[in-house]
């Protein structure tokens, strides 16, 4: 099949997309690396009647220190991230995360920026931005907004940004010596979409955890903090006990939803799983 | 795909009742709903358009009611089409029931689709599916003037 017939823009600049989306309204598309889009126009599940391509826009490129921050901007690709020395020195859950993502060809023209703002609620990007305390900034024609990775992610495919809204670039407070992390994920196929998937993140204390991240993806509408898990966990001795105290208590709290060929309760033995394997990992 | 669910709406059944049976009230409820008439007593016709994630697919469809309980429960069958996007169809029961505070609506949902949709979107059906439940109920208290009570906060009697 081919899409539908579409005007196609590609502005060099910012202000001239953020124009070019405010006049074009809720028929526009934004368009960078194009790995969920165009399989959704070709399907025709989507008829927009304009695409604007933002790939020429210097605002949103490039992965930058800044002091205590690293800024990834909205267009780095998968396989930029995968690559850089900057994300393997500050922020290494997302080069650990990285090889997750589909396969090579995708990796390499699928975006940052494009798979948060998408917001599947099984990729990646979105749940290691959680772990990772993320800020989201975000351009609209009234200027700049912050906003914190948890107010992000609101629903299934629904993120707190509006119709005439671009994600510019992420901020990530850069790791320390004592930051530990576990990336995990179990899918049928390297590739494929994860069953469930955890990205975890702590500051390492001797026998102790502190300041946990667990964020569970791939098992419900959204990514999932599992926070009564973390406090849980948090500034305790870990030993076997705590674990299997831990395990079922992520168990409890995440609220699963089942997808046609995994129930709910496979999903919530899953999290266990991950969970177990991370701390473990984490503590070695 | 089955979906079942309950909801508590802070208005009384009869109320409820008739919201569920009012078509202007149903769309403003229903999410995307471009356009909703009543055939006949028991039939109704829509149009409405979905959006949920990149899917932005316009569903032509037709609910059919039957086994009619006056403030207490019917069935209804459904199908809809959206062209080269795919079909659903299926069937739900709705129940309403008293309770603290409101009315408990119970719903349960068995459907199938097929199509483009089903293919790419099988995996997040159930998720999308609940998404649209979910929207309808809070957009449908909020026509009552109510709104939709947290089951957690629902002190049970049993």
């Amino acid at each position: 099949m081919k899409s539908a017939a579409f005007d196609y823009v590609k502005p060099g600049s910012l202000t001239e997309a953020l124009g070019l989306l405010a006049e074009a309204g809720e028929d526009a598309r934004l368009i960078a690396g194009g790995q969920t889009l165009l399989a959704t126009l070709n399907m025709r599940l989507s008829e927009p009647s304009v695409l604007i391509d933002i790939t020429n826009v210097e605002e949103l490129k490039g992965i930058t220190l800044d002091g205590k921050h690293l800024r990834i901007g909205a267009l780095v690709t998968h396989t930029e991230i995968e690559e850089s020395d900057l994300i393997a020195k500050h922020a290494p859950l997302l080069k650990a995360a990285a090889p997750h993502i589909a396969h090579r060809a995708i990796r390499n023209l699928g975006t940052w920026g494009g798979s948060l703002a998408y917001g599947d609620p099984a990729a990646e990007w979105p749940a290691c931005s959680l772990a990772l305390n993320a800020t989201m900034i975000i351009h609209s024609p009234s200027g700049e907004r912050r906003v914190a990775a948890s107010d992000f992610f609101i629903d299934l495919y629904t993120t707190s940004l509006e119709p005439d809204d671009i994600l510019v670039a992420t901020e990530i407070p850069i790791a320390d010596s004592a930051q530990v992390f576990c990336f995990q994920e179990l899918a049928r196929r390297h590739g494929d979409y994860a069953v469930a998937g955890l990205a975890a993140v702590a500051q390492k204390q001797g026998d102790m955890l502190t300041q946990c991240k667990f964020i569970f993806f791939s098992v419900g509408a959204t990514p999932l903090m599992a926070g009564k898990t973390q406090s849980w966990i948090d500034g305790k001795n870990l030993n076997e006990q705590l674990i299997v105290d831990a395990v079922k208590t992520a168990r409890e709290e995440i609220e699963v939803i089942a997808d046609l060929t995994n129930s709910a309760e496979a999903k919530q033995h899953l999290v266990g799983v991950l969970l177990e394997r991370a701390l473990k990992q984490m503590m070695a | 795909m089955e979906l079942n669910g309950e909801q508590l709406i802070a208005a009384p059944i009869p109320e409820v009742w008739k919201g569920l049976n009012d078509i202007d009230v149903l769309a403003k409820s229903i999410p995307g709903c471009e356009e909703i008439n009543r055939i006949a007593p028991e039939e109704i016709h829509a149009k409405v358009m979905f959006k949920i994630g990149p899917v932005r697919a316009r569903f032509a469809g037709k609910l059919l009611l039957s086994d009619i309980v006056e403030d207490q429960s019917c069935s209804m069958a459904f199908e809809g089409s959206g062209g080269a996007a795919g079909f659903a169809k299926g069937k739900s029961r709705v129940e309403l029931k008293p309770a603290d505070g409101g009315t408990l609506v119970c719903y349960t949902t068995e459907a199938s689709i097929g199509g483009k949709l089903g293919q790419i979107g099988g995996r997040l059906i159930s998720a999308s599916a609940k998404k649209i439940a979910d929207d309808f109920f809070q957009r449908f208290a909020a026509e009552l003037g109510g709104e939709i009570i947290p089951l957690e906060d629902v002190p049970t009697e049993e």
